[in-house]
């Protein structure tokens, strides 16, 4: 870890970060907003659901129905949207932070002062996890806020599930982050990490989404870190998202570092 | 002060640079010369740390410039010969920024060098004219007061009044005990301010030499412009100087060395004008090369 870097990187890049935390808190408090008047019609919205196909609810992970304010926003926020949101800020600022400086070249002057390879890619990696951390964590006090101002104690709302939800998500993305890390540490072009990290990523969330439709192809899932994220399952208190945290995490703790080694073990044509 | 050992890096394709040895003593300025694509480049690469080599090594003051970085920079500044800096900077916020990554207070003489480079450091790095970018990376090299500084063509972009200014610098430093590396397609650069020089070609290190040497070895061609053509015709038919080729009035002499020669026997004409071209360094290996070969018939 590198002060000096991490405190230049985090000001190039806090504008881009905070647009994201901003945008999904934006979008929670929207649906917390929109909830009471969705919740009056329930019923109607959950016989609806019952009229389609098991596979396509299951695959925008409608499961939950409409029932709880925390069964609505898993499927309204947590199953599709900050998923991609995470996914595409993942990517993007993974390949930023490292194939980007390679590609260009100003990877030589962070490399030309007295820091080691290992402290450079260790900085960026802490620079991606602390965005992540901050879209996170805006993203779980603006839904705390918005049931606060708009849904109070008219409607059920179960807190822990709701923050169980936010840390599953958060370490689905240090998975996510760590595998988009790895590919641009091991790149030279910031097109190529762009697009292999982006096929990833991208194609793990298409797997885990045909293997929920059909359960001929359920094992499509079992290739895909997603599989792992069932908020549904959190806000119907069922599921283990301790054991999914544990290996999320250890999946992106191991991405990070093979990321920081290669890295360091490379050579750069700068 | 650097010591480059049997140097070898081979890139698919065929290029890379082969058994590349040379050492550097402090407080010198050395040259490494070479046609683009030669080599340069990679040596230099290897010397900052950035390649692994596949055998061989590259050492500054005893620490191996691979298994060392991190360590060894502490030593070392540097150019790249394509300067790119971190993007949404002004030229001050990058050198700030450089200056907290090197760990040293280096305001006073930052701001010396950019008093003396002439340039407007608020400039954000994006709206940057080649020239000016290559003035903050000078700045850069040179603050932190490093022992060796390692510059990868160092005056391309910077107008005649700057590459002077520049050569000035260098001699300032030298004279402090710093010790330099200085890559360079172009011989002129070089003359100056260099001891020594390397000259690379095709991956290889094809010879050491003194800069005095280089200079006596470089070719000169002189265009004179005679004011008769009946003069043009017996100084070509004197077979004084070697004549290079013939037009009219106009005669071409090849020069090297023997500079006496050709001014006493041009002085019995009357000269309407003279013209002096430098050979590039392709011609000038060419002929080391012709010479070389000669010697070993």
């Amino acid at each position: 870890m590198n002060f000096p870097l991490f405190k230049q990187m985090m000001k190039i890049h806090v504008k881009g970060m905070s647009n994201y935390a901003f945008g999904s808190a934006f979008y929670i408090l929207l649906m917390f907003w929109l909830y009471p008047g969705i919740a009056d019609n329930t019923g109607a919205l959950n016989e609806l659901l019952q009229s389609m196909p098991e596979g396509i609810v299951n695959a925008f992970n409608f499961q939950g129905g409409f029932g709880s304010m925390e069964a609505f926003i898993s499927g309204e926020y947590y199953g599709l949207i900050l998923p991609l949101l995470l996914s595409i800020f993942s990517i993007m600022l993974s390949t930023g932070l490292m194939a980007r400086l390679v590609d260009q070249g100003s990877m030589s002057y962070l490399l030309s002062t007295p820091t080691t390879r290992r402290q450079v890619a260790a900085t960026q990696a802490s620079v991606l996890s602390a965005g992540l951390l901050l879209i996170i964590l805006v993203t779980t006090g603006a839904g705390l806020l918005g049931y606060v101002w708009f849904i109070g104690d008219r409607f059920e709302f179960n807190g822990m599930r709701y923050i169980e939800m936010n840390v599953v998500a958060w370490m689905l993305f240090i998975a996510a982050s760590g595998i988009t890390f790895l590919v641009s540490s091991v790149m030279n072009d910031e097109k190529k990490a762009l697009g292999i990290s982006g096929f990833i990523i991208i194609g793990m969330f298409a797997l885990d989404m045909l293997g929920k439709i059909s359960s001929s192809v359920e094992w499509l899932r079992y290739g895909s870190i997603f599989s792992l994220y069932r908020q549904s399952d959190i806000a119907a208190g069922s599921g283990d998202p301790l054991f999914a945290s544990l290996v999320l995490l250890a999946i992106g703790l191991a991405c990070f570092t093979a990321g920081i080694i290669a890295f360091s073990k490379r050579d750069l044509p700068l | 002060m650097l010591v480059v050992d049997g140097l070898t890096k081979l890139f698919p394709g065929g290029r890379g640079i082969t058994d590349v040895s040379f050492t550097v003593d402090q407080g010198e300025v050395f040259g490494f010369l070479g046609p683009n694509g030669a080599g340069k480049s990679t040596t230099i690469r290897h010397i900052m740390g950035f390649m692994k080599p596949d055998r061989g090594s590259a050492s500054i003051k005893g620490l191996d410039t691979w298994k060392q970085q991190g360590v060894v920079q502490k030593l070392v500044g540097y150019l790249p010969g394509e300067i790119a800096f971190i993007e949404g900077m002004t030229g001050k916020e990058f050198l700030d920024f450089l200056a907290r990554m090197q760990r040293v207070d280096s305001l006073a003489r930052r701001g010396e060098l950019i008093d003396r480079l002439q340039f407007d450091v608020t400039t954000p790095i994006r709206k940057m004219s080649k020239g000016m970018k290559q003035k903050v990376g000078i700045v850069a090299a040179f603050m932190h007061n490093p022992e060796l500084i390692i510059l990868d063509e160092p005056t391309s972009g910077l107008d005649p009044l700057m590459q002077q200014l520049f050569i000035e610098l260098v001699l300032e430093e030298k004279a402090r005990g710093t010790t330099f590396l200085m890559s360079s397609h172009s011989f002129p650069e070089i003359e100056r301010t260099c001891d020594r020089a390397a000259i690379i070609k095709d991956g290889r290190l094809v010879a050491t030499n003194n800069i005095h040497e280089l200079q006596s070895m470089q070719r000169k061609l002189v265009i004179i412009v005679f004011e008769h053509q009946e003069d043009a015709e017996a100084f070509v038919l004197g077979g004084h100087v070697p004549i290079e080729s013939r037009d009219g009035r106009r005669v071409t002499v090849a020069v090297q060395g023997n500079y006496n020669g050709l001014i006493h026997e041009a002085a019995k004409y009357k000269v309407r004008s003279l013209d002096i071209a430098a050979q590039n360094l392709e011609d000038v290996f060419m002929q080391y090369y012709d010479r070389k070969e000669a010697a070993a018939q």
